[in-house]
């Protein structure tokens, strides 16, 4: 989420929690339909842990409501298919939450859209935004992630948006190895459809563990694709690169790991963690059955941990001010210890360290 | 005397440092470093006043709220 500091110098932050989270993801379903060789729920979703039911779902909105969260990021597995997903999503917006729906797009039909846009009239003050996950500009290189014959499958949905005149929605990249040639034409293609650009960061936590090495970027292509965002400050990034961003974009997103500050994440289950790409037994926080989730929030000793974590050997970083170290799950699920250096920020990548040629230990040696 | 509305597709909640803001068109968050002079009007509902806690808002204050119209965070409203 974008966010535009006013009035408080940006590290106040950081020192000063908030009273509840700004937005929250909420994995609503183990469910889909695609086996997306990076997804970051698939350990999650191996462990078929179960759903909350449609009352707990409520309850949980309720809470929400009552913590004036203001959006809700619903992932998944595939939200849209959940049998209940719709009257979920109702009940949030009748609650005044915003809400966002991130989809593999195979699902969308005429019916699916008219619901969502009936919402959308319903409450034109909370929209329905949509962020539909593509991984390449080509066929060829979107297939070798997201599996064969989903790229025609994918454009189907987005086409429909597109002829629908759907408002709010965006085409969702993650940024890989394999597409990061692909930005450029990226960006036309979901322009071209009337769609915001998105670019997500490829991180090493739940499938991406195994298939880390194989995708993350080479030193070369994060500088260029910081070069490239630098270019491009209307390219959404879910404050996802801010460890590499140039100074242009200082002023349009987060600067820190809003982890536990500004955000946290629920799983299907019910289980609460810091961040979704935090979902590891390691940083498992609660259960929102049985727990209030602000509780979890104000309490969580692992909550505070992250409030209070500090990446001290880069307080003398002249981006310090910009960056704070970075993402702490990417040194974490790389080397199994927080409070490190994020492996892949701009000053490492400019000084030939970071990226794929570097010789970062992966979780399996440490 | 300004009144100030909140606009139906802003949020603002209150934070020990003041008040956040949240625009539902954009996503973006701005937050105010008010203290408890400001007082929002609830999450949700049709009471939209944000009202000044105490006496009428100093010079400071009112270039805070002059700031929030600008941004389209807050509407100038002639009091009755």
């Amino acid at each position: 989420m974008p966010s535009r500091l006013s009035d408080t110098p940006p590290q106040r932050l950081s020192t000063s929690p908030l009273r509840a989270p700004v937005n929250v993801t909420w994995e609503i379903t183990e469910a889909c339909n695609l086996d997306c060789a990076h997804c970051l729920s698939a350990e999650l979703r191996a462990e078929r842990r179960g759903e909350l039911d449609f009352e707990q779902c409520r309850a949980l909105l309720d809470e929400l409501a009552r913590m004036q969260v203001f959006q809700v990021n619903f992932g998944g597995g595939e939200p849209f298919l959940r049998h209940d997903f719709l009257d979920i999503l109702r009940y949030a917006h009748r609650l005044g939450i915003t809400t966002c729906v991130s989809t593999n797009g195979t699902v969308l039909n005429d019916g699916l859209v008219d619901d969502l846009l009936a919402i959308g009239a319903e409450h034109p003050a909370a929209p329905v935004y949509l962020q539909v996950s593509l991984d390449g500009a080509k066929p060829e290189t979107n297939d070798a992630i997201r599996g064969a014959g989903t790229f025609g499958r994918i454009l189907r949905g987005v086409e429909l948006l597109a002829r629908r005149q759907y408002p709010d929605f965006s085409l969702n990249m993650v940024v890989t190895r394999l597409n990061a040639a692909e930005v450029g034409e990226f960006d036309r293609l979901a322009r071209s459809y009337g769609a915001k650009t998105r670019l997500s960061r490829f991180r090493p936590s739940g499938g991406g563990c195994h298939t880390w090495d194989d995708y993350r970027l080479t030193r070369e292509q994060l500088a260029e694709l910081s070069a490239f965002l630098g270019d491009h400050t209307e390219i959404l990034t879910g404050d996802s690169f801010f460890s590499l961003t140039p100074d242009s974009r200082r002023n349009l997103g987060l600067n820190m790991c809003g982890a536990a500050k500004m955000t946290c994440a629920v799983a299907p289950d019910g289980s609460v963690y810091p961040c979704a790409f935090l979902a590891d037994p390691a940083f498992l926080s609660g259960n929102v059955i049985g727990e209030s989730l602000w509780d979890i929030f104000k309490t969580s000793p692992i909550f505070k941990r992250f409030r209070d974590l500090e990446v001290a050997s880069c307080k003398g970083c002249d981006r310090f001010s910009i960056c704070h170290g970075g993402c702490p799950a990417v040194g974490y699920f790389l080397t199994e210890s927080m409070g490190l250096p994020d492996p892949e920020c701009l000053r490492a990548v400019e000084a030939g360290a970071g990226g794929r040629e570097a010789a970062a230990p992966t979780k399996e040696g440490v | 005397m300004t009144d100030y509305l909140v606009p139906d597709h802003v949020r603002v909640r209150q934070e020990d440092f003041g008040l956040l803001f949240y625009d539902t068109r954009s996503t973006r968050l701005t937050f105010v470093r008010s203290g408890d002079r400001l007082v929002p009007p609830p999450f949700v509902g049709d009471h939209r006043t944000l009202r000044a806690a105490g006496a009428a808002p100093d010079a400071a204050l009112s270039r805070v709220l002059t700031g929030l119209v600008e941004k389209g965070l807050l509407l100038a409203l002639p009091a009755e």
